[in-house]
C-alpha cells in the first residue's frame, strides 16, 4: 500500500492542475466573444467566477498568458498546454496507482522525471508573476500547487521499491536477479526493446496531449477582423487650440490620440502593456487628459478617482516631460490614490515632494486649468465614451475589448509597423 | 501476477487519460464555439456607456433654452452668420419676453456668473473687474457659451446709454480676447448683448450678486452700470 501513496499525491496534484487549468482556459475562451465576463479567481476549485479578480485579470491580459498573440485574437492560452499535460499526468498516475509495486521501474522513473516539468514551468511563471506582474493570481497558484504535489508524488514514487518477482521464475530476469539480488528488476515481458520504446511512446503521448487542446482551440477561434474598426473614430481631429500634449520619440511613426487618467488602474495597465511591447515609443501621440473626477470633469456626478484633476494638471505642467510625470503617477498610483481620497493637501504634498513647488505653482495656474478644460472639451466635441483609457490610431478608435487580451492581434492587423 | 492483472494498470491509465483528454477537448471546443456564436449575436442588453458631452444643468429649462436659442441665432453665435452681438431693440424683438421674465431667466446663474461694475459714463474695466472676469472665464467647466449682458443706467439719453452699454460689452470682449489669445473660436463662444435703459433693467436686489465692487455702495443706478457675465451650462 505504501508504494501507492506517492501516486495518490501525484494524482491529487495532477487533478488540481487539471481543474485550475480547465477554469483558466474557460475564462480565456469566454472572452473570445468580446464581452465583459467575470473570472474564476479562487483557491477553491470550481468556485463561481467573480468580478473582483484583478490579479487573475492582470495575468490574463499580460503577454505571458498566451502564445501566438499576433496570429490569433488573444493568442493561444498557455493553460491549454497545462490542460493537455495534466490529462496525461492524471492518467499515468492512475496507471501507477492501480499497478502499484507491479509497475515497471522505468515507468516510475519516467513519471518522476517528466512529472517535474510542470513544476519547472510553474516556477518560471511564478517568477514572472512576482517580478513582472507584481501579483499572483489564485487560479495560477492552484496550478503551481498542483504542479508541486505532482512533482513530489512523481519523484517520491521513483524511490519506491518494486515488488520482487517470484523465485520460481526461470526467465532472463531471474538470471539477472541472481547476479544482483538486491536490485528490484523489471519483469521480463516489458524488458528488452520495451525499455526504450515505452518511454518514447509515453513522451510522444505527452507531447500530443499537451499540444492537442491548443490545436482544437486554434482551429475554433473566431475571426475578429471584421470587428476591429467598429468602435468609431475621432469626429474632429485635434488642433493647436485643443492644447493636447505631444508625446513623440525618435521612433514615433504612427499618429495616435490617447485619453488617459493618471489615477485609472486600467490606464496604468494599458500604458505598461504599450511600453512593454515597445509600441508606445512608436506612437506619435497626442495625449488628452481625461480625469474621472468631478472636480473638473462635469460629465461625472461623483469622483471615481478623487485627485485625478490635480494630477492631470501636474502632467500638463510636465510639458516636454509630460510622459515622465504620467509614468510617475502610474508608478505611485496606489499611494497617490490614497492621497487623493485623503484630500488636496496630501496630494499636493506628494506632488511637491517629487516635483517641487514650481510644479504646484503651475498646477494652480489658470492657464493649466484652461488647458485641462480644453482636453475635456476635445473629448466632448468628439463624443467619446466617458471611460479611460482610449486609444485612437490614426483617428480610428481601438475598441475597449481590443486594448487588453486582443491588443497584440489588433495592432498587428491595424498597424503592423508598430511591431517591426 | 497473471498477464491479465498486469494489463489492468495500463488499461486504467490509458482509459483515464483518454477520457480526461476527451472531456477537456470537447469542453474547449464547445467554449470556443459558443463564444464564436455570441460574437455573431448582438447583446440583448448591451450596457449603456455615457458619452462625453457639454454640460446640461437643472436651470436649462425649455423656456430658458428657447430664449437662449433665439439669442444665439440672432446674435450670430450659431451658424456662419457674420453678425456679432445684439442691441436692445433686437433683444426686445427676438426674446419676445418681458423685462422681468428676461432677468428671471438669468437668476439661476447667480452663483455661476458675476456682475462687473463700471464708473458712471465709463466703459473701462478696472482691475477688480478684470480679475473677476478672468475668474469666471477660466471656470468654464462644460459650458459652451459665455454670455455678456451689458447695461447702462437710466441717467442720460437712451441713445447715449445704448452706445455706452455697447462700449461696455466691447470692453469685456476685448479683455477676453487678451486672455484667450489662442482660441480661434472665441467669437463663437461669447454672446454679447447690450441693453440701454429701455429693456431689462436690474433691480436693487441684484446688488447681492457676486460683483466687482462688493464693498461699495450699491443701488439701482450702480448695478445697471454693469456687465453681467456667465458661462451657460446648457446643451442646444
Amino acid at each position: 500500500m505504501k508504494s501507492r501513496i506517492p501516486y495518490v499525491v501525484a494524482l491529487i496534484g495532477s487533478l488540481l492542475g487539471l481543474v485550475f487549468g480547465f477554469y483558466s482556459t474557460l475564462d480565456y475562451a469566454e472572452h473570445l466573444d468580446r464581452r465583459l465576463h467575470d473570472v474564476h479567481c479562487s483557491f477553491i476549485p470550481g468556485a463561481a467566477p467573480t468580478a473582483e479578480a484583478e490579479a487573475c485579470r492582470a495575468a490574463m491580459y499580460s503577454p505571458y498568458s498566451a502564445v501566438m498573440k499576433e496570429a490569433y485574437w488573444g493568442g493561444i492560452p498557455i493553460s491549454l498546454f497545462a490542460l493537455g499535460a495534466f490529462a496525461f499526468f492524471v492518467g499515468f498516475a492512475a496507471y501507477l496507482l492501480v499497478s502499484g509495486p507491479n509497475a515497471p521501474r522505468r515507468s516510475r522513473v519516467f513519471y518522476g522525471l517528466v512529472g517535474l516539468t510542470p513544476l519547472l514551468v510553474s516556477i518560471g511563471m511564478f517568477t514572472i508573476s512576482l517580478l513582472k506582474l507584481g501579483s499572483i493570481c489564485k487560479t495560477c497558484a492552484g496550478i503551481y500547487i498542483g504542479s508541486t504535489l505532482l512533482a513530489i508524488g512523481a519523484v517520491w514514487g521513483m524511490f519506491v521499491k518494486a515488488k520482487p518477482v517470484a523465485p520460481s521464475s526461470t526467465d532472463e530476469s531471474d538470471e539477472r536477479r541472481r547476479v544482483a539480488p538486491t536490485l528490484p528488476m523489471t519483469p521480463a515481458p516489458s524488458g528488452g526493446p520495451m525499455r526504450v520504446i515505452a518511454p518514447i511512446a509515453w513522451l510522444v503521448a505527452l507531447a500530443v496531449l499537451t499540444l492537442l487542446p491548443s490545436v482544437v482551440y486554434a482551429t475554433g477561434v473566431p475571426d475578429h477582423r471584421p470587428y476591429l474598426k467598429q468602435c468609431g473614430a475621432l469626429k474632429k481631429p485635434a488642433t493647436k487650440k485643443d492644447r493636447l500634449l505631444s508625446v513623440v520619440t525618435p521612433k514615433s511613426k504612427r499618429p495616435a490620440t490617447l485619453f488617459e487618467d493618471p489615477l485609472c488602474p486600467t490606464c496604468k495597465a494599458f500604458h505598461e502593456r504599450l511600453v512593454r511591447d515597445g509600441v508606445f515609443d512608436k506612437l506619435k501621440s497626442d495625449l488628452a487628459l481625461f480625469p474621472l473626477d468631478n472636480e473638473c470633469n462635469w460629465m461625472l456626478d461623483t469622483a471615481l478617482h478623487p485627485g485625478a484633476c490635480t494630477l492631470s494638471k501636474a502632467v500638463i505642467c510636465g510639458k516636454d516631460d509630460a510622459r515622465l510625470v504620467l509614468e510617475w503617477a502610474y508608478e505611485h498610483q496606489e499611494s497617490l490614490t490614497a492621497a487623493g481620497k485623503a484630500g488636496q493637501p496630501q496630494l499636493r504634498a506628494a506632488i511637491k515632494a517629487r516635483w517641487g513647488q514650481k510644479m504646484l505653482t503651475c498646477v494652480d495656474d489658470k492657464q493649466t486649468k484652461e488647458t485641462l478644460n480644453r482636453h475635456l472639451h476635445f473629448a466632448s466635441a468628439n463624443s467619446i465614451p466617458v471611460s479611460t483609457p482610449q486609444l485612437f490610431l490614426s483617428g480610428t478608435r481601438i475598441c475597449d475589448e481590443d486594448t487588453d487580451m486582443g491588443l497584440r492581434y489588433t495592432l498587428e492587423q491595424l498597424a503592423p509597423e508598430l511591431y517591426r | 501476477m497473471s498477464e491479465n492483472n498486469k494489463l489492468v494498470g495500463p488499461l486504467v491509465g490509458v482509459s483515464v487519460t483518454l477520457l480526461t483528454a476527451l472531456i477537456g477537448l470537447v469542453t474547449v471546443r464547445s467554449a470556443v464555439a459558443s463564444a464564436g456564436e455570441r460574437l455573431l449575436t448582438p447583446e440583448a442588453e448591451k450596457p449603456q456607456v455615457a458619452v462625453a458631452d457639454q454640460a446640461e444643468v437643472s436651470y436649462c429649462t425649455p423656456r430658458f433654452k428657447e430664449v437662449l436659442q433665439r439669442v444665439l441665432h440672432s446674435c450670430g453665435l450659431s451658424g456662419e452668420g457674420q453678425r456679432r452681438g445684439c442691441k436692445p431693440a433686437d433683444v426686445k424683438n427676438f426674446a419676445s419676453i418681458s423685462d422681468e421674465d428676461f432677468n428671471a431667466l438669468f437668476t439661476p446663474l447667480k452663483d455661476r456668473g458675476a456682475v462687473l461694475m463700471f464708473d458712471t459714463s465709463k466703459h473701462e474695466l478696472d482691475a477688480a473687474s478684470k480679475k473677476l472676469l478672468e475668474d469666471r472665464w477660466f471656470d468654464r467647466k462644460g459650458a459652451r457659451y459665455f454670455f455678456v449682458v451689458a447695461r447702462a443706467s437710466k441717467t442720460g439719453t437712451p441713445s447715449k446709454n445704448r452706445a455706452l452699454s455697447h462700449r461696455r460689452a466691447n470692453s469685456v470682449m476685448f479683455h477676453l480676447k487678451e486672455i484667450a489669445k489662442d482660441d480661434p473660436d472665441l467669437d463663437k463662444k461669447v454672446g454679447l448683448l447690450w441693453l440701454g435703459n429701455e429693456f431689462a433693467q436690474l433691480s436693487k436686489s441684484y446688488c447681492d450678486w457676486n460683483n466687482s465692487r462688493p464693498n461699495k455702495k450699491c443701488g439701482e443706478e450702480p448695478i445697471n452700470r454693469s456687465a453681467f457675465v456667465s458661462w451657460v451650462d446648457c446643451r442646444l
